[in-house]
C-alpha cells in the first residue's frame, strides 16, 4: 500500500485512506506487547503451580486485563490509531497461547519437579 | 523507553526471586513430608507486585502508537526533495489560478 500520499485533486473524495506504515508499527507494538505479557503469565502459572484448565483460564484473563491496557494506551479511540476493534482486542491472541504453554511447562518444572 | 525498561527489568527480579523462594518452600516441605497446596503468602504478594510492573512495562516499553489519519499535524508529507537545486518555477504553470487549498 505504500506510505501516506494524497493529491490535492482528490482530497475531496477518498475517505477511507490511511497511513499503511503507522498501522503496522501499531501493529507491531501491539504484538510485542502480547509476547511478553504471555511469556511473563507462563512463569506465573507455573510458579503457583497452577495444572489443567485452570492455567488457561489464568491466560485469558492475564490477556483481558491486556486489552484493557491496549485500550487504555490507544485513549480508548481506535479510529485514531486502528482501522477496526477487532485487531487492537484480538491480534496476537493465538501466538501468545504457544508462548504461555511454553513458558508455563518451563517455570513449572523448574519450580516444581527439580 | 529507558523508564519501561528498567521497570521491566524490575518486574522480571522480583519474578524469579518468588520463583526462588517457592523452589525453597518446596524442598522444606519435602523434608516436613507435606503437600504443595500452594505457594506461601508473601510469594503470593510477589507475585502481584511482579505481574502489575510487568504489565506496566509491556505497554509502554515496546513504543507509541502513532496515528493513521493523513490529515492529523503529525504526519505530514511535505519535505524538501534532494534536487530542489535543479527545479525550475520561472515557468508558464505560475500564470494558472490556485484551484487546491495548501495546508502550510
Amino acid at each position: 500500500m505504500g506510505s501516506s500520499e494524497k493529491r490535492p485533486k482528490d482530497a475531496m473524495n477518498d475517505i477511507p485512506t490511511f497511513s499503511a506504515e503507522n498501522l503496522q508499527n501499531n501493529l507491531k507494538v501491539i504484538q510485542n506487547s502480547r509476547t511478553f505479557l504471555s511469556i511473563i503469565a507462563g512463569v506465573l502459572a507455573g510458579i503457583i503451580g497452577f495444572t489443567g484448565l485452570t492455567g488457561f483460564v489464568f491466560y485469558f484473563v492475564v490477556m483481558l486485563i491486556t486489552s484493557v491496557g491496549l485500550m487504555a494506551k490507544a485513549g480508548f479511540s481506535a479510529d485514531l490509531y486502528f482501522d477496526s476493534w477487532n485487531r487492537v482486542l484480538f491480534d496476537g491472541f493465538l501466538g501468545g497461547l504457544m508462548s504461555f504453554v511454553l513458558f508455563w511447562t518451563f517455570a513449572y518444572d523448574l519450580v516444581h519437579i527439580f | 523507553m529507558n523508564l519501561g525498561f528498567v521497570i521491566g527489568v524490575f518486574g522480571v527480579l522480583i519474578l524469579s526471586h518468588a520463583a526462588y523462594s517457592t523452589i525453597q518452600y518446596r524442598g522444606l516441605l519435602k523434608i516436613m513430608e507435606e503437600e504443595f497446596s500452594g505457594p506461601t503468602m508473601n510469594v503470593v504478594l510477589e507475585l502481584i507486585i511482579g505481574l502489575v510492573l510487568c504489565m506496566w512495562a509491556a505497554l509502554t516499553f515496546p513504543g507509541k502508537f502513532l496515528s493513521i489519519h493523513p490529515d492529523s499535524d503529525e504526519n505530514r508529507a511535505v519535505s524538501l526533495p534532494d534536487n530542489s537545486d535543479f527545479m525550475i518555477f520561472n515557468h508558464r504553470g505560475r500564470l494558472f489560478p490556485p484551484e487546491v487549498n495548501m495546508k502550510f
